[in-house]
Formats: C-alpha cells, sequence, structure tokens
C-alpha cells in the first residue's frame, strides 16, 4: 500500500496515514528523550574511569585483558553520550537509535549470559542480584533484562519511524 | 532501503565522532589508560616465601597483622570516602581507579625492594590484586594481598585509624 504523507500544521497529524500511533511525532520525541536520558546519565558515570568500566566489563568473561577491553572501556562511554546528546538535539536521530539498538542487543546478551552463570551455579533466576557495570548500581536481573528489552523496543521503534520531526536536517531543501 | 543507508551512515558518524572524542579524552585524563597495555603475567601464590622472591602473596589476617607490626608498607586500595571512615594503621590510600591522583603521592614513599602489603574492602573485591599487579608492573615486587581486607581487620577489633591521609 503506498503511504500517505499529512501535511496538516499540527505535528501529530505528519505521520503517515494509517500508521502506528506510537509514530506520532509527540511519542517519538518522548521515546527520544527517555532513550538519552537513559544513556546520558550511564555514560557520565563511566566517563573518566576507564579502568574500573575495564574490570567491570571483564567480570562478564566475554572479553579478556587487553587492547580490545581497554578500547572498549575508553570509546563505549563517548558511544552512549553521544547517541544520547544526538537523540536530544536531533542530529543523526535514526543512526544513534540504531547504534543502541545493537549496543542493548548486546547488553542482553551478555547480562543473560552472566544471569544463566548465577542460575547453574544455584541461585533461582529471581535472586540474581549483581552489578551490571551499566553506571546504575547493583540491581536485579531480571530487572535490568527487561529494562535492556524496552530500552532494544524503543530504540527499534525510532529507527523504524518512518518519520521523525522535531530533527536537525542534514541537507539543505532544495527551493 | 535509502531510509536504512542513511541510518547506518549517520551511526558511521557517530560512532567515528566517539572513538576521537574518546582517545583525545583519555589521553589527556589524569586516568587515562593506555589501550594497547598488555596484562602482566605475576606469579600469585599463597605459600611461604612468594613474595620475598619477587611476586605477589596473598596472606591471611594473621599474616598481615604480623606485617603490619613488622613495619611494611600499607596501601589501601579503596576510594577515599572508605578510606576516612576507618583504614589500617599506618595505611596509604592509593585508589586504585584514581592512580592518576594518588600514584605521584604514594609511590616516592616506597621503595622497589620493600615489602607492600595491599588491601581493599573485602574477601570479594578484586581491587586489592589489581592494584598489586600495577605496582608490579611499575617495579615493586614484593607485594603481600591481603584478600579479607579491611572489613575482616575491622571484624577482628584490630587497631584502626580514621580521618583523611
Amino acid at each position: 500500500m503506498k503511504m500517505m504523507w499529512s501535511q496538516g500544521a499540527n505535528p501529530a497529524e505528519l505521520r503517515p496515514k494509517g500508521a502506528h500511533w506510537i509514530y506520532n511525532p509527540y511519542v517519538l520525541l518522548a521515546l527520544r528523550f527517555m532513550l538519552a536520558a537513559v544513556f546520558i546519565y550511564a555514560a557520565v558515570h563511566k566517563i573518566g574511569r576507564p579502568l574500573a568500566f575495564a574490570d567491570e566489563i571483564h567480570t562478564y568473561g566475554v572479553v579478556d585483558y587487553g587492547p580490545p577491553l581497554y578500547i572498549m572501556a575508553i570509546v563505549l562511554p563517548w558511544i552512549e553520550l553521544l547517541c544520547g546528546i544526538s537523540l536530544v538535539t536531533g542530529l543523526c536521530v535514526r543512526g544513534s537509535a540504531l547504534i543502541l539498538l545493537g549496543l542493548n542487543a548486546m547488553f542482553l546478551v551478555v547480562i543473560a549470559k552472566k544471569t544463566a552463570g548465577f542460575v547453574h551455579g544455584g541461585t533461582p533466576f529471581m535472586k540474581v542480584y549483581f552489578d551490571c557495570g551499566c553506571g546504575f548500581g547493583a540491581t536485579y536481573a531480571w530487572k535490568k533484562l527487561l529494562e535492556d528489552a524496552v530500552y532494544l523496543i524503543v530504540a527499534a521503534v525510532l529507527v523504524a519511524a518512518p518519520l521523525h520531526r522535531f530533527i536537525v536536517p542534514l541537507r539543505r531543501r532544495l527551493p | 532501503m535509502k531510509t536504512l543507508l542513511s541510518a547506518v551512515l549517520q551511526a558511521v558518524a557517530v560512532l567515528a565522532a566517539a572513538f576521537v572524542i574518546g582517545f583525545a579524552f583519555n589521553a589527556l585524563s589524569r586516568n587515562g589508560i593506555s589501550p594497547t597495555k598488555t596484562p602482566v603475567n605475576v606469579p600469585v601464590a599463597s605459600d611461604s616465601t612468594q613474595a620475598k622472591e619477587g611476586g605477589i602473596k596473598i596472606i591471611t589476617l594473621e599474616e598481615a597483622r604480623q606485617a603490619v607490626e613488622s613495619g611494611v608498607a600499607v596501601i589501601d586500595a579503596r576510594r577515599k570516602a572508605d578510606y576516612d571512615e576507618g583504614h589500617i594503621p599506618r595505611a596509604m590510600l592509593l585508589d586504585y581507579y584514581d592512580m592518576g591522583t594518588y600514584k605521584d603521592r604514594v609511590l616516592p614513599h616506597l621503595s622497589t625492594d620493600q615489602l607492600i602489603m595491599v588491601y581493599c574492602s573485602e574477601v570479594t573485591c578484586e581491587d586489592s590484586e589489581l592494584l598489586a599487579k600495577e605496582l608490579y608492573s611499575l617495579g615493586f615486587k614484593k607485594l603481600l594481598v591481603f584478600k579479607g581486607g579491611f572489613a575482616e581487620w575491622s571484624a577482628a577489633h584490630l587497631a584502626v585509624e580514621k580521618g583523611a591521609q
């Protein structure tokens, strides 16, 4: 079906006709701000302490001590911060959402793997409790998995949205 | 398809910016780390004379008490707030995660051929061992790690000092 685009002055109408309510420009803006707040907060707690963050990543047992781990510890907080700033300012919204989609998918996998290790060791799933190194302190694993799943869905919605409003256009429009 | 391609290009631009800013900040930060840093292979043991020959020896509470009494250098690898609340007598604060701040204050007081005891909060914390490895890579080869940490020390009602360094 060919998409129709409404042209009303109200931004709420500026979405593909028949598109899901979640693609309402105000809803997308709220989702952008929500995701940005989470990742800016997380980044600020990691920037400036790469050694500590490297140790936190190392506890997942995925990357051993060495250049890949240290590069990750240096760069990852800045990726989160820049993605958050992009979502707030409206510059590179879809690209930042795409990065956060990938990051959240990765976080889900490693947290699930670590949780599985605890469960395998005899801890009941609902009682698995650890500091994921995400910048929010220790929490229950089920809660963290649920949160990350929500962020994953929000990032996916931002990537898939047919149209974003309140953004900085990267190309000058022809008259 | 065009939208996806544009998203990928934007993502590449954001990632490139993060790499540049991240590495620049790391180079200027006092707590910056070398990305090419390789792990130090240090002999770690809990038996007799390991530390005297060079390496890291894991010690018990009793051995830690004797070491403190015999006058070895004592390093507290915890954060400043924890240190100020209470620490092992004569311990010098060297927060493992804020080496840039404390390294220049503490290292001049140590000599490479003396015994150095390192501890952190409790048996589950790894900071004492990680700091000991860091010190080893800096040339301090005779290291004792008190794994029980301050929790075990204070639980045994041994002497504690309070306040800033």
